[in-house]
């Protein structure tokens, strides 16, 4: 597992406060770990705080389960790092 | 006088202030100077301070006189960051992002007394702007369901002019469940108080009136109404009623024995999905030639309100001035 894959799900399960072991990349946001939708924004803030970035809030709100978060943070994060 | 002039007018006789979170738009610097101009209300520009200044020039217009707050610099940020992790139960450094936001600082700015209300939706998504107001204003007591209204002000309409209806929810609820409608009838008779010069009446709509029909979809309108009685049995809300026993008092009289106060004389119309509540907004609106006003939203602790993306600076006008209606000091 990648150490963004891992540091996505630490964040989903710190931010949510579910249980480490049910955040699996195929795990959705809403449907599988209960995310009410007034929490998705803050999720967005908590991964912007994980990684330092800024993400466009629109489109990362499409985002709907662990596997595109990670692939879409992975496009934000600078060349390298 | 026009409703909203009325609103317009009672809103210059207080000192009001409006937090405008999405200040890198023209039409919010516009809207700003015509609202700090003829003293409707004091208007709190938020954003970048570059972009701020970009948007007042492109449109024309000085910001002087006109607070702007880049939420960045601001003092309250420790104060407003603190508030949220204590309601949230956040990480302090992901509560402070999110308080870094214009839209939700304007909310903090709301909730801890700053401003009197928020007016955002130019260039922010209705989900977005009900998320922020969720989470940062939270829900009117007992409440827990963001929903809309309408204001639709009939020019004939029983031999009475300009008659005003709220209609909801015709905007956020797709299907909304017994609870969600109880939720939705409650607000709507809050905004009804606040904005209309007469005594909210409530009606629940359906195809069916008092059991004149048997269906899953009558049954839920029924559910609502048993909790809007545990909840609020002293307030004018009846159900189920048909739309005609709702607002003609013949009609009213005939389908329903013992008829209370409601009956007949609904002024507060709330229907039992959006399929129905769009659709019968609409039909007003066109086939009555009636003015509807909104969508607002309603059922938060104070007042909020989303913008189309479509707005003018008149609409955003229009709309601070219905939500000042709607502060209570």
């Amino acid at each position: 597992m990648s150490d963004i894959a891992a540091r996505v799900k630490n964040v989903v399960a710190r931010t949510l406060k579910v249980d480490p072991a049910r955040v699996t990349n195929e795990a959705r946001f809403v449907e599988d770990l209960g995310a009410e939708s007034i929490q998705s924004v803050e999720l967005v803030a908590a991964f912007e705080e994980e990684f330092d970035i800024e993400m466009d809030e629109q489109s990362a709100l499409g985002v709907k389960n662990i596997r595109t978060a990670v692939d879409f943070i992975a496009r934000h994060l600078p060349p390298g790092g | 006088m026009d409703i909203i002039q009325q609103f317009i007018e009672s809103a210059k006789k207080r000192t009001l202030t409006v937090a405008l979170p999405e200040g890198q738009d023209e039409r919010v610097i516009t809207a700003a100077r015509r609202l700090r101009d003829e003293g409707i209300a004091q208007p709190i520009v938020l954003g970048k301070p570059e972009l701020i200044e970009a948007a007042a020039t492109q449109a024309g217009i000085s910001l002087d006189g006109i607070d702007t707050l880049d939420p960045r610099d601001s003092d309250k940020l420790d104060a407003y960051t603190r508030t949220y992790v204590g309601k949230r139960d956040l990480d302090e450094r992901v509560a402070r992002r999110m308080v870094l936001r214009p839209l939700f600082y304007g909310g903090m700015m709301v909730r801890c007394g700053d401003a009197d209300t928020l007016v955002a939706g130019v260039a922010t998504a209705t989900a977005t702007v009900i998320q922020a107001g969720a989470l940062t204003v939270g829900y009117a007591p007992g409440i827990e369901t963001a929903s809309s209204f309408f204001l639709m002000v009939i020019p004939s309409f029983q031999g009475q002019t300009d008659k005003p209806f709220i209609y909801a929810d015709c905007a956020v609820n797709i299907s909304p469940t017994p609870e969600q409608l109880a939720d939705i009838a409650l607000a709507s008779h809050a905004s009804a108080a606040r904005l209309l010069n007469e005594e909210p009446r409530v009606a629940l709509l359906s195809f069916s009136t008092k059991g004149s029909a048997s269906h899953i979809h009558v049954d839920q309108v029924n559910e609502a109404l048993v909790i809007i009685k545990q909840r609020a049995g002293d307030l004018k809300i009846d159900g189920e009623l048909q739309a005609d026993a709702a607002i003609i008092p013949s009609v009213g009289a005939r389908k329903v024995k013992d008829a209370g106060p409601v009956v007949g004389h609904a002024n507060v119309l709330i229907f039992p999905d959006l399929n129905s509540g769009n659709i019968a907004y609409k039909l007003t609106q066109y086939m009555a030639n009636a003015r509807a006003i909104g969508p607002f939203l309603q059922g938060f602790a104070k007042p909020i309100s989303d913008l189309s993306r479509g707005a003018s600076a008149a609409d955003i006008v229009a709309t601070t001035a219905v939500c000042l209606a709607q502060v209570q000091r």
